[in-house]
């Protein structure tokens, strides 16, 4: 092992690798993360130098995800800021308008080609049965949650909530802060810009509370998501290899894993920028203790759900036109927020059926309301809510229509109990994950503060020791395989 | 700046902990050893000669390990079929499977998570197994667990044979393991012990590898378990019926599956 050998590999990670990109759970990003903190805290006082720093990280790190599209990143950013400018310094309203509706369209238009145009294209060409080649477009990482940036900005300028940034640098800094770049939280203009502008350092409590929330959101995503998905992955990649028992693990594993996967790099986001003294929104708030689905959009995905509340549904009339339209308004919403998942009719299904499922609920409301306030009343109504999300969980999952319907239809034609102690033996890992955060979800609040409390407050060496452990079981986890693969025939 | 000192002296001396952990000779906690960080592999990876590199899976040039003198005659009967070997059986069932419906033989599959040479050699695991399916032809899927074990020609060399010697005369064939980085020599291990015919190398196949780096993907075991079977006509010492089926996928008779020792 010579030094120029690691000098040489360690400049190659540095590049941009298409199928590699740097998340925070890497140990590249924690090499870089190393020499950054010094830095960006000796540029701390000096704003237009952090600024400048904490950017041109950004747009590095964007660039290790998506290569060169991080042009597309400055140059949306720069159409932004110069709009946003314009709005401000023109007097017509009718021109306001018009620079509005150029950044939407804008932003819109760069995300519909690069997410949607073959989506597009292939329904045309089912449609009149044309011959049209699917493009070649590599949808750039991220540009879904970017682009909601960008149209909250240039509507809260419009609107009068947020001053325009004064420099495009500022704009930038916002638009591509890498902690929330490439999988959010979905940063909005009128929370975020006064925080750049106030430029607080963290206290170090604070920086000990961001490391919890990427010890946390590292065993949730590097360890637990990962490692169950293993097997979950089996089961929607083969739907018919495995027994009812097996699928119905396989559904409730994904939906499990889809939890902490999106939640536990939500925390090491809000974890990383508490570190660097700002403050993103909570993204996820316990889901699955919900009761219902609208307490579910409460508490899942919160970023999201709350900014097309505010620039979807609430223009849309919300609930201010009456109730079918109320109604309507909620299941196009949901079929909106269905569609920014991915550009593929099960994403339209998923959020259609929540739309559906919200509307239902908000209808049924005034009938529920009056429900007593019962034990076993909470169990099946939290009971419903979890299978209805869970089912739909399998199409947002699956592969395709077919391999949705088969895993479902398998879950209630081959189901049989006998799986359960040669199941329970095969894969205790994976129970064990799955027990672990379930529990996680059912412990009360007030015992994940306090634990908060005692890690920040724990001596150095303990919180150096209990990261160390994460880090080293993260490795470990990261080359073991869960068992699977069982066709037990009895 | 004294506000980041704290959690900045955290990482770096994790870092830096991580990293020694890595570099240093395998330790153990607990009778488990830790494995090294991925990031360290990389970073003191060498790089490959291009004369070292992999060929196509799908690549029609399946060399024999040894070769087999005389041309041997395709046995035509239905087999039953057991395969045994380690987690690499998840991907390899489902495509042997497909094959022995097609072709009429039956199929068992003993998984043993975690297992090595030393397992199977050890232990009179195989000969239960035997007694139970008596299987007609064996495949045995071992030495992804032993890739980086050393001194593994003097340490295991004793097992491989055991593990032979319970075979008996049941024909078989030994699939290598897929590597992903160079073995300390388990691939030459088995090459010495097993008869002309009885071997096929993976090693210097291409694979499309699972999250974990070292599986291979599902598809990619599939064209695994396929040139294996383009492979024993040829060179294989006793070939069976190996038509391509049109199913991807099928299910073994059963599967076994065996949990690791440790």
């Amino acid at each position: 092992m010579d030094f120029q050998t690691i000098l040489n590999n360690f400049c190659e990670m540095l590049r941009y690798e298409a199928d590699n990109p740097m998340i925070f759970s890497s140990g590249l990003f924690w090499t870089l993360f190393v020499i950054f903190i010094p830095v960006y805290a000796l540029l701390k006082k000096r704003m237009w130098q952090m600024i400048a720093f904490v950017a041109a990280f950004s747009l590095y790190f964007y660039y290790k995800s998506s290569g060169l599209f991080f042009f597309l990143l400055i140059g949306t950013s720069l159409i932004d800021w110069l709009l946003s400018r314009l709005i401000v310094s023109v007097r017509s309203g009718g021109l306001k308008k018009l620079c509005v509706w150029a950044s939407v369209v804008n932003s819109l238009g760069i995300l519909g080609y690069f997410k949607y145009a073959n989506f597009f294209l292939w329904n045309w060409n089912a449609m009149v049965e044309g011959n049209f080649q699917p493009l070649d477009i590599i949808l750039p990482v991220g540009i879904s949650f970017y682009t909601f940036q960008s149209i909250s900005y240039i509507v809260d300028v419009y609107k009068g909530r947020v001053a325009p940034t004064q420099t495009w640098l500022e704009y930038l800094f916002f638009l591509s802060f890498f902690p929330a770049l490439v999988a959010g939280p979905i940063v909005r203009a009128d929370y975020f810009i006064p925080q750049i502008r106030e430029n607080r350092s963290a206290t170090t409590q604070e920086t000990y509370i961001g490391l919890w929330l990427i010890i946390t959101g590292v065993i949730k995503k590097a360890i637990i998501a990962d490692y169950i998905a293993q097997y979950n992955d089996l089961i929607f990649q083969t739907p018919t290899g495995y027994s009812g028992f097996e699928s119905l693990m396989g559904v409730i594993g994904y939906t499990m894993q889809i939890y902490c996967d999106f939640s536990g790099y939500s925390d090491m986001a809000i974890g990383i920028a508490m570190i660097m003294g700002f403050t993103l929104m909570k993204n996820f708030d316990f889901p699955y203790k919900s009761k219902n689905l609208t307490e579910f959009w409460r508490r899942w995905h919160i970023s999201l759900s709350t900014w097309l509340r505010d620039y979807v549904y609430i223009p849309l009339g919300g609930n201010r036109k009456g109730t079918f339209r109320t109604y309507l308004n909620n299941f196009l919403t949901m079929l909106i927020g269905g569609l920014w998942h991915g550009a593929a009719w099960k994403f339209v299904f998923w959020g259609a059926m929540h739309g559906a499922g919200l509307a239902v609920h908000k209808a049924c409301r005034p009938w529920l309301d009056r429900l007593p306030d019962r034990y076993w009343i909470k169990a099946l109504a939290w009971t419903l809510t979890m299978i209805y999300v869970s089912l739909l969980w399998v199409f947002f999952r699956a592969d395709s229509w077919t391999d949705s319907w088969l895993i479902i239809q398998n879950i209630f034609t081959n189901f049989s109990l006998d799986y359960i102690v040669p199941f329970i033996k095969a894969r205790y890992v994976w129970l064990v994950m799955m027990t672990f955060i379930i529990a996680v979800h059912a412990i009360p609040q007030r015992w994940h503060d306090r634990m908060l409390d005692l890690f920040v407050k724990a001596p150095w060496p303990v919180k150096l020791f209990g990261f160390i452990v994460v880090v080293q079981l993260v490795i470990e986890f990261m080359s073991e395989n869960v068992a699977p693969f069982i066709y037990f025939q009895f | 700046m004294k506000n980041y000192f704290g959690i900045w002296s955290i990482l770096t001396a994790a870092l830096i902990v991580i990293a020694l952990l890595s570099c240093l000779d395998r330790i153990s906690v607990f009778g488990m050893e830790l494995k090294p960080a991925p990031i360290a592999e990389k970073l003191t990876r060498i790089p490959e000669a291009p004369e070292n590199n992999p060929i196509a899976l799908a690549d029609e040039k399946l060399k024999p390990t040894k070769p087999v003198n005389d041309t041997v005659a395709l046995d035509t009967a239905s087999q039953s079929i057991l395969i045994i070997g380690d987690s690499m059986l998840e991907g390899l069932n489902p495509r042997l499977a497909a094959y022995a419906k097609e072709n009429g033989h039956r199929l068992n599959s003993v998984i043993w998570y975690s297992s090595t040479t030393e397992y199977w050699g050890k232990s009179d695991t195989l000969k239960v197994f035997l007694r139970k399916f008596k299987p007609t032809f064996i495949f045995i899927s071992l030495g992804a667990n032993e890739l980086f074990v050393r001194n593994i020609e003097q340490d295991r060399d004793r097992y491989v044979k055991s593990l032979l010697k319970q075979i008996g005369d049941i024909p078989y064939v030994w699939i290598g393991p897929p590597n992903w980085k160079k073995d300390t020599g388990i691939n030459r291990l088995i090459a010495a012990n097993v008869p002309a015919g009885c071997f096929f190398l993976s090693d210097g196949m291409k694979f499309d590898r699972q999250k974990d780096g070292a599986h291979p993907t599902h598809e990619s075991a599939a064209k695994w378990i396929d040139s294996v079977a383009r492979w024993m006509p040829r060179h294989g010492a006793h070939p069976i019926k190996m038509k391509k089926p049109e199913a991807r996928s099928g299910r073994p008779q059963s599967v076994t599956v065996l949990q690791p020792l440790h």
